[in-house]
């Protein structure tokens, strides 16, 4: 490998000077990031400490990076998959083992963080952003859910909305007949489809952020929404809620990873080591009002209960884990079975 | 009288295709961040033209579209040309192939192929590998283009040429390339708007330093997050529509 | 060239042939089962829900497009403004345009606000999230790919022609329909087919206009090569998908209709 390094250089940079491009001879970092996870003005901030410079990049979903990084060939350092796909990932050794020494505000993360379920010794990634998913409704209009099984009513025909989300929507019908989120079982799967299929006849339609306006507009009184989503709706109209349903609800973590093929293992170290900073953590989680795994920064920040749920209700999400390639399978196919009745 | 209707229906196709533009125009200038109206704010056009991600984006989107539809554009032209002069049933066959594609799967198996090639010669993916991409599925669209005009011409023009004693190649310059000039005109154009429009194959084999206005757009709206994307598209709108104006006095002088 | 085109196409076949990956990608051993996996009445349900959209939508759109196109061609010197003109709104990205769909059919959007002020109905229409709000997008999004090549046929029809028969004392309405269809049928041709194949593919207009309800060819594939992590099903689905959209042009290429017209 090292001894191409120089031709490749140089046809890069050739490649480069040929399609107008500037010549920048600072090191480089690449991060590979969802959108609205990181504020402008840190990436500056981390250039000029460290006379980098940083190309950053977003992405949509876990698939869309996975598709790039999976050859091990894609260019980025690092990247910030969601938790359930670190052991994937570090199984197909496409992820660096994070050096704690390197590290040494770890100290900073929420003590939820500092040995999650997923990742006990945080040997692979360091945990960023999280959410959950929960129930959304206009309090004008709709008494207050409790769980799950509200989204069932009949009175919110029409005016009802699901995510447009497999993982989400058969987890929710699990867990409404008490299943647990990431069950494989073949009956309560089944179950769960014949809630799904029931509830369609009442759904609006299967949305994502996009219910976030029509939310705030009327036009739609309740729905299965993401908690930041939910949060930005309900910072623009007081008469949105927020409740995380009874019979439990699923807990999502974004983790920054240091990818197997970067071969600038120091400074990612240096960029994540950056991102625990109380003050740039608080600065990066105010840009997309999304929650921080970073406890420090959650002091600079005013509390919201929808982005930082109590103990009590904490304590009933869930950390999904990736499912078995026999179960998502089939998971995939009840999907398109709900979503063509 | 049969003029005039035609007319009337034109303006409200065009007023159709239209509608959305003017709404996002207005939503660019409202001061809430959600489509509530509340007032008019230039906030947004602030904050879109202070972002260095777009103007990045929108750079590489340029060159990328530029360099795509020009390249897209002479080879379909070619290769319309060629297979009007001889039937070419493979060459064909995967141009119509191509275009068949769900924009995924050319996504997917160009990334597949470029990284496979590229494992070996220790490359990575690029504003190259879009262009290679976007030149790939545009060549299609101006093919088939052209080759529905060339349906039309008629052959005894060029070989009145030949008979002359032009070259093939002048044959082909002085006499079919001025009359298929309005034709290769349109195609380009499809070529460059698909081009500077696609997010789907583009997201797939772009590369750390090839991040398109689309694919800017997308992470801001997808996310639901600002009416800056609004401001953006509207600021585009203008930009073309004089781009369109001066052009328009241009040819008339 | 032909090479480059083929060579993925030969990987999207190897892939079809393989096993799912557990994490994507594909594995060994070789099997036939993702094509099997196809035969399954829910997947072909979903093959004749597409081809029934895409043709539905195909057809409004040469409804609507080619007297659109007749108009360009027709205006003279002003036809480039006009070309334009159609092309201006799709400088802007794609999902703005649909995202401003959005606002003009919901419940609280311009079309319902407009009618209950004018007191026309009595409560919202349901125009979003349905056949029809899908039918719009796609006739909408997919517009120019008619009007272009089908302007780029008409553009070289003589004018003198139609005024020709009309001399001759031939109505407008047979001038048209005798005359001026069948001279740009390769036009319409090609428009039919740049629109057609899209439509099939489309998967976020069915999303965000349809509200997801309903699963068109372009989101099963999609579907297989995201969430679902299932290549070599996705790919197989896309093979029959091409299959299909080169049986339907072989066919209209090859139809008795065609034949008379070309």
């Amino acid at each position: 490998m090292k001894s191409h390094r120089v031709p490749r250089r140089w046809f890069l940079a050739s490649a480069g000077a040929a399609l107008g491009c500037s010549q920048d001879t600072r090191p480089r970092l690449n991060a590979y990031n969802w959108s609205t996870y990181i504020d402008p003005a840190m990436l500056a901030r981390f250039e000029s400490e460290h006379g980098v410079s940083v190309r950053y990049g977003t992405y949509e979903s876990n698939e869309e990076m996975l598709a790039k990084v999976m050859t091990g060939n894609s260019g980025w350092d690092v990247v910030f998959p969601t938790h359930s796909r670190l052991a994937p990932m570090a199984r197909n050794g496409l992820i660096a083992p994070l050096d704690h020494k390197r590290l040494p505000s770890l100290g900073n993360l929420d003590p939820r963080f500092q040995r999650p379920e997923w990742d006990i010794n945080l040997q692979w990634g360091l945990p960023y952003m999280w959410n959950a998913t929960g129930v959304v409704y206009n309090r004008e209009q709709v008494a207050e859910p409790r769980g799950w099984a509200d989204l069932w009513n009949p009175a919110l025909r029409g005016r009802l909305t699901m995510l447009d989300d497999a993982e989400d929507v058969i987890g929710a019908c699990l867990q409404k007949s008490g299943a647990p989120f990431g069950s494989i079982d073949a009956r309560q799967l089944q179950t769960a489809k014949a809630d799904a299929v029931r509830q369609k006849g009442l759904l609006r339609a299967y949305l994502n952020a996009e219910v976030r306006d029509q939310l705030i507009a009327g036009d739609v009184l309740a729905g299965q929404l993401w908690s930041t989503t939910a949060a930005q709706a309900m910072a623009a109209s007081p008469k949105i809620g927020f409740v995380f349903p009874i019979e439990g609800y699923p807990l999502y973590c974004d983790c920054a990873v240091i990818l197997h093929e970067s071969s600038r293992y120091e400074l990612a170290h240096e960029f994540l080591e950056f991102l625990l900073r109380p003050d740039v953590a608080a600065a990066n989680a105010r840009v997309g009002e999304t929650a921080t795994a970073n406890a420090a920064a959650r002091a600079l920040l005013p509390h919201n209960p929808v982005l930082y749920p109590e103990a009590s209700v904490y304590r009933r999400g869930v950390w999904p884990s990736a499912l078995p390639s026999a179960a998502q399978r089939y998971r995939d196919r009840l999907w398109t079975e709900i979503k063509s009745a | 009288m049969k003029q005039r209707g035609l007319a009337v229906y034109a303006f409200c196709a065009l007023a159709f295709l239209h509608l959305p533009l003017l709404i996002l125009v207005a939503f660019s200038f409202n001061a809430n961040r959600f489509t509530v109206w509340e007032g008019f704010s230039l906030r947004w056009y602030q904050a879109a033209l202070s972002d260095p991600q777009l103007a990045a984006g929108l750079l590489n989107s340029l060159i990328i579209a530029g360099i795509a539809g020009v390249l897209s554009t002479i080879i379909g032209t070619l290769a319309a040309y060629g297979m009007w002069r001889r039937a070419a049933p493979v060459l064909s066959g995967t141009l119509y192939l191509s275009l068949v594609t769900p924009e995924i799967v050319t996504g997917v198996s160009l990334l597949a192929l470029f990284q496979g090639v590229f494992r070996f010669l220790h490359l990575h993916l690029g504003l190259w590998t879009v262009i290679i991409a976007h030149v790939a599925f545009s060549i299609a669209y101006v093919t088939l283009v052209l080759s529905a005009r060339l349906r039309g011409y008629d052959r005894s023009l060029e070989e009145a040429a030949l008979d002359l004693g032009a070259s093939p190649w002048h044959a082909f310059t002085r006499v079919t390339l001025p009359v298929l000039a309005p034709a290769i005109a349109a195609a380009g154009l499809l070529a460059l708007v698909v081009s500077f429009d696609d997010y789907v194959i583009t997201s797939l084999v772009a590369g750390v330093d090839s991040e398109t206005l689309p694919m800017v757009i997308y992470a801001m709206a997808r996310r639901g997050v600002s009416p800056v994307v609004n401001a953006v598209s509207a600021l585009i709108v203008v930009g073309f529509s004089v781009i369109i104006l001066i052009s328009q006095r241009l040819q008339n002088q | 060239m032909a090479l480059f085109f083929l060579l993925p196409l030969v990987i999207v076949f190897a892939c079809s042939l393989l096993t799912r990956g557990d994490y994507g990608g594909v594995e060994q051993p070789w099997t036939l089962e993702s094509y099997l996996r196809i035969l399954d009445p829910l997947y072909l349900a979903i093959f004749w829900r597409s081809l029934w959209i895409a043709t539905v939508a195909t057809a409004l759109c040469s409804l609507l497009g080619f007297p659109l196109a007749l108009f360009v061609a027709r205006a003279g010197k002003r036809r480039n403004l006009y070309l334009q003109l159609v092309l201006l709104p799709f400088w802007t990205s794609f999902l703005v345009r649909t995202y401003a769909w959005l606002f003009i059919l919901r419940d609280t959007g311009l079309v319902n606000t407009v009618l209950l002020r004018m007191h026309l109905i009595a409560g919202p229409l349901p125009l979003l999230y349905n056949d029809g709000a899908v039918l719009l997008g796609l006739v909408y999004n997919f517009l120019p790919f008619f009007v272009l090549p089908v302007y780029a046929a008409l553009e070289r029809l003589d004018p003198a022609l139609a005024e020709a028969a009309a001399d001759l004392g031939a109505r407008p309405w047979p001038v048209l329909w005798r005359v001026i269809v069948p001279l740009s049928a390769p036009g319409i041709m090609a428009g039919a087919v740049l629109l057609f194949i899209p439509c099939l593919g489309a998967y976020l207009i069915p999303d965000l206009l349809g509200g997801g309800k309903t699963v068109m060819l372009g989101n099963l594939v999609q579907n297989q090569f995201t969430t679902a992590r299932d290549w070599p099903f996705g790919s197989a689905a896309s093979l029959v998908l091409m299959l299909l959209s080169a049986l339907v042009l072989a066919g209209l290429v090859r139809s008795r209709v065609a034949r008379e017209l070309l």
